[in-house]
């Protein structure tokens, strides 16, 4: 599912890798969002050893003569394109958005798959989570902040009409 | 982020230019692919029929070396142009196994079905797409180049099978070899390319839910063939590059007057070659999957086995390379060895038949159109199966090696069975990918006529190799005349089947019954495409499917 809930009961502190702090508090609610990929890192690991191992037995062959030269930069070739796609594949997306909700502070952060980051806060009080059919369906953005953002744009349809119920109960609950 | 929006996508307002030459959708480049490979189908089959033509009667008739004739002349007044021959065998072989039947099931059909099976939205690099696509294109150009550059004997064209065997393509003169060489090459980076795009998508792609033991069986036999190509195709363009420095750079890898070695040529193609089968004829397994639990109205029976099946002939494929090769000169225990894995292949190829017949048992079975190839495809592949076996055996071989025997046992597993999967998957989707649906009748006679007319082509072939004929000559004794005779109007009617079947499509696809709702067959076609309108519409998936939809139990 691309939205994890991060389970913040129970602790003392928050976790470590969170992108944004406030006030040196937990924050009451906290999401990380991200596009739905289905390959785990453990499958890179496979693909590469496989297709390796596979190229690796018709150099036994050659091994020792000329033609391993002929052979084997079309076999380098091949794992480095692999290589090279997959992880791209992978970094293609690599978007992250993280909401975090305090008594008195909404902050989103944006990191994007080049690594840039873009912050956004606002008062939760002022927030509102706005919803329209363009260009998606079911398009959330933020309002009452310093410029209305965008939210979870890559998720699917019911995933940000499910985000919008969730965080309006959150924001309801708020002291 | 402030109020980005995602672009608008609702019409289809791309011109003719834009959509067909620089598409970055996997439907259209599936439907490029497709067309591109029928062109090229087309001419590839042409030169059978003027072979089968030629092969008709002792004595030579149309290839002559005072110039190519279309009406039989006087064996007196002609001289056999074998140059000819050899040039048409030469490109039917590089056509058909490069440029035709891989583009059209992996490259036609992988680009179109697979992602919307996976539920993704297009391929996970839809711009490389594109760019595998017209590396395909540059590829058929460079091979029908080929065909008219100044070859050897002083003639165009260049004859030295596709195989391209050192010491003949080293020493074949003229720039035809060089190019046929660089067609390969290119076809082969092209789908190294595609390969890479198609392993991507599948892992990285699937619907939330879409375990790899859920994926429908056509997306396999398309992630199968990808890793097949990923590991042979390496090995065929370093054996084809030392080829070109053999022949243009003064490197001896396969000449033995500088110390290299023949055979190893032999070895390094075969290598290639073996799972090259693979390639063409498993994504045929997919469609046929697919084809027969609709018809059957059951859902496929045993799924896993039926995966890992591929998997293990996928594996094995690699592992059998020399069986090409018994008469190369290799010890009585390379020989056993390679015996024995080649049987092995009849187990999991076996696995797949019981099963198609097991999802077939207890079935209703309808005898539309796509069932009456998949059927032809079991029946044929099957018989071609047979023959394998009988080939298999390092003994036997000696007696049946390059005779009409191996002629007719990889037409019937390749042109007999990769080709009918094809027509079964063109008779399958083509209401889907076309919104219209042929007639019936004409599929069905399409079917009847190419059935026996490549049986009749191909099946007196056995007895011409088991009488002793040699594969790869333009003309033969009198003592062969007969089953030749007979092979040959087989071909014309398989010919005229062909002929038929290109009206059939300009029929449907100008005038065709329209068909708009998503699924015209029956419940038991379950994929994920069948959920799209027909035809389906620019953008597919853009919101992931969810499991409901696919994962339907029937069991």
């Amino acid at each position: 599912m691309p939205i994890q809930r991060i389970d913040l009961t129970g602790r003392a502190s928050d976790y470590p890798e969170a992108l944004s702090t406030y006030s040196d508090t937990t924050p009451k609610w906290r999401v990380l969002l991200y596009p739905h990929r289905s390959l785990p890192a453990t499958g890179f690991v496979w693909v590469i050893v496989l297709l390796s191992a596979g190229l690796a037995l018709p150099l036994l062959g050659v091994f020792g003569t000329n033609v391993l030269w002929g052979v084997l930069p079309f076999m380098m070739l091949t794992v480095a394109a692999t290589w090279y796609f997959i992880m791209r594949s992978y970094r293609d997306g690599q978007i992250v958005e993280e909401l975090s909700l305090w008594n008195d502070q909404l902050t989103l952060v944006r990191v994007e798959p080049k690594g840039a980051r873009k912050d956004w806060q606002a008062n939760p009080y002022w927030v509102q989570v706005a919803e329209r059919d363009e260009p998606v369906k079911h398009y959330l953005t933020l309002k009452g902040g310093p410029r209305e953002v965008e939210l979870g744009a890559f998720l699917s349809a019911d995933e940000r009409l499910e985000l919008k119920t969730m965080l309006e109960r959150e924001i309801l609950q708020l002291a | 982020m402030a109020d980005a929006a995602i672009e608008g996508h609702d019409h289809d307002e791309r011109g003719f230019f834009t959509r067909w030459f620089m598409s970055t959708n996997h439907k259209d480049i599936g439907i490029l692919y497709l067309f591109t490979a029928a062109l090229m189908g087309f001419i590839s089959v042409a030169f059978t029929v003027y072979m089968r033509l030629e092969l008709m009667n002792p004595g030579v008739q149309y290839m002559c070396l005072e110039g190519a004739r279309f009406i039989a002349q006087d064996v007196a007044n002609c001289t056999p142009n074998g140059h000819l021959w050899n040039v048409l065998i030469t490109g039917h072989g590089i056509l058909m196994m490069f440029l035709v039947v891989i583009p059209a099931l992996f490259g036609g059909f992988g680009n179109y079905f697979m992602p919307l099976q996976i539920g993704a939205p297009d391929m996970a690099f839809p711009r490389m797409n594109n760019l595998s696509y017209w590396m395909y294109v540059v590829a058929c150009a460079l091979a029908v180049a080929s065909l008219l550059t100044p070859g050897g004997n002083d003639q165009l064209g260049s004859g030295v099978g596709w195989v391209l065997y050192a010491p003949l393509s080293t020493s074949e003169a003229g720039m035809s070899m060089d190019f046929a060489i660089f067609a390969v090459h290119m076809s082969g980076a092209s789908s190294i390319l595609g390969a890479i795009n198609m392993i991507t998508t599948f892992l990285n792609m699937r619907t939330p839910g879409m375990t790899l033991h859920k994926v429908p069986l056509f997306a396999w036999s398309i992630f199968v063939t990808a890793w097949l190509i990923l590991l042979a195709l390496p090995v065929l363009a370093g054996a084809i590059t030392m080829l070109l420095t053999d022949r243009n750079f003064g490197t001896t890898f396969f000449d033995a007057a500088g110390g290299g070695d023949p055979v190893l040529y032999q070895h390094l193609l075969w290598f290639f070659g073996h799972p090259e089968v693979y390639i063409v004829v498993v994504p045929g397994f997919g469609i046929i999957s697919h084809v027969i639990a609709t018809f059957s109205r059951k859902p496929i029976f045993g799924y896993l086995p039926m995966v890992y099946a591929m998997v293990a002939i996928g594996a094995l494929g690699f592992v059998v390379w020399a069986h090409h090769m018994y008469t190369v000169g290799m010890s009585l225990t390379q020989q056993s060895y390679f015996m024995l894995a080649t049987m092995v292949i009849a187990v999991p190829t076996g696995i797949k038949i019981f099963s198609w017949i097991a999802t077939m048992w207890g079935g209703s079975i309808e005898f539309k159109t796509p069932m009456l190839w998949a059927f032809g495809f079991l029946f044929l592949f099957t018989a071609g199966g047979v023959t394998g076996i009988v080939l298999s055996q390092a003994g036997i071989d000696r007696a049946y090696h390059d005779t009409y025997y191996v002629v007719a046992h990889f037409h019937y597993v390749m042109s007999l069975g990769a080709v009918f999967a094809i027509f079964a998957g063109i008779y399958f989707y083509l209401p889907k990918m076309s919104g219209r649906m042929y007639p019936e009748w004409a599929g069905k006679l399409h079917f009847w006529a190419m059935f026996i007319g490549a049986n009749i082509t191909f099946f007196p072939q056995h007895f011409l190799g088991r009488q002793g004929m040699p594969r790869r000559y333009i003309d033969y004794p009198e003592a062969f005349a007969y089953w030749n005779y007979v092979s040959s109007w087989g071909a014309f009617l398989s010919f005229a089947s062909f002929l038929f079947f290109i009206g059939v499509m300009v029929w449907t696809l100008g005038w065709g019954r329209r068909v708009t709702e998503a699924n015209p067959w029956n419940e038991y076609a379950d994929t994920l495409e069948w959920t799209l309108p027909s035809p389906p519409p620019e953008h597919t998936f853009e919101i992931l499917p969810k499991q409901e939809e696919w994962d339907k139990a029937h069991h």
